[in-house]
């Protein structure tokens, strides 16, 4: 199976902090977002690590992954459907897929041992394509 | 109220892809596949509990459990803003209940407990994420005449900029 990148919520990292501040801060968004700029990806690197220590997932929500799937049977792609609700496939043939998906599921996936593989392989397309690379270091060690 | 949309699904690239596979584009059928992020400010808590009954999103709200509250953070509602004995007795109630709020903060109970005393008129922000499919269920919803004049506020300034940014998508809202 191929797995490629189709578009993802841009800056993921500094979206996932964008969600955290959001529920800590009073402040418009313009000035959260400008404080985080400043602090830079170090910042957005501790907030990331906060949410995973505390499990607040919610944040990791807003991180959108769109992906191109070719060669993947239809029971593979009904156990993963079955398994993460909110991972949402379109069949364009016999094995080609849209996956609509976000990083929470994305984590979820990776730590249930029937699906790590799937979503290395995922993760290791984003490697590849350098996106979301302290969010991988952070979630994946990857 | 003001409503922002932080960034969206590029259509064009999905279409790359159904080109790619020789699969026609039909707007109903990538509406899981794309989202928009937003940013919300300054709706009333009224709102928002009525927006987060549409479960298939994502949403992270400012906590009352750090932030401040104050008269002047409140939404007024225009039947009341246009009443002048309403409008008193709007203004007594929601004065008892921040000056409430701040008593026991002075008392030292915590901000998570004090708020219990606080009105459901407070201005509050949030982001939300939700695909165009969730979206577009809200809109049918929540524009229909009988909803709730800001919720209706609200839902029409999304919809309007999930509109702007992928037009193809909206050009009839799918109902379910």
């Amino acid at each position: 199976m191929k797995v490629s990148l189709v578009w993802h919520s841009p800056s993921p990292e500094r979206v996932i902090a964008v969600a955290m501040r959001r529920c800590y801060s009073t402040k418009p968004i313009e000035e959260i977002q400008a404080e985080l700029d400043q602090k830079g990806e170090e910042y957005w690197r501790y907030l990331l690590m906060r949410a995973l220590q505390d499990k607040s997932l919610d944040v990791i929500e807003h991180y959108c992954l769109e992906l191109l799937l070719e060669g993947m049977e239809k029971n593979d792609v009904s156990h993963v459907a079955m398994a993460f609700p909110f991972a949402k496939f379109m069949m364009l043939n016999e094995k080609d897929w849209l996956l609509s998906m976000n990083a929470r599921t994305l984590i979820e996936m990776w730590r249930d041992v029937r699906f790590k593989p799937f979503a290395a392989s995922i993760v290791e397309e984003l490697k590849g394509r350098g996106v979301g690379l302290l969010f991988n270091s952070v979630a994946f060690g990857a | 109220m003001r409503v922002k949309l932080l960034f969206h699904t590029d259509l064009e690239a999905i279409k790359r892809v159904l080109r790619s596979k020789n699969v026609s584009f039909d707007p109903e059928k990538v509406l899981d596949h794309v989202v928009y992020m937003f940013e919300i400010e300054d709706c009333s808590r009224v709102t928002t509990h009525q927006l987060v009954r549409h479960r298939l999103a994502s949403y992270d709200q400012e906590s009352q459990r750090f932030s401040s509250a104050s008269r002047e953070g409140s939404v007024t509602p225009v039947s009341i803003q246009s009443n002048e004995s309403a409008l008193k007795a709007y203004d007594v109630a929601l004065k008892a209940a921040y000056e409430g709020f701040e008593k026991l903060t002075s008392l030292g109970v915590p901000k998570e407990d004090a708020r219990y005393v606080l009105p459901s008129a407070i201005k509050t922000k949030l982001v939300m994420t939700v695909t165009a499919r969730s979206l577009m269920h809200i809109v049918w919803q929540r524009t229909a005449m009988q909803a709730q004049w800001e919720i209706r506020d609200l839902v029409t300034k999304m919809m309007d900029l999930a509109k702007e940014a992928t037009p193809e998508l909206w050009a009839k809202i799918i109902e379910r």
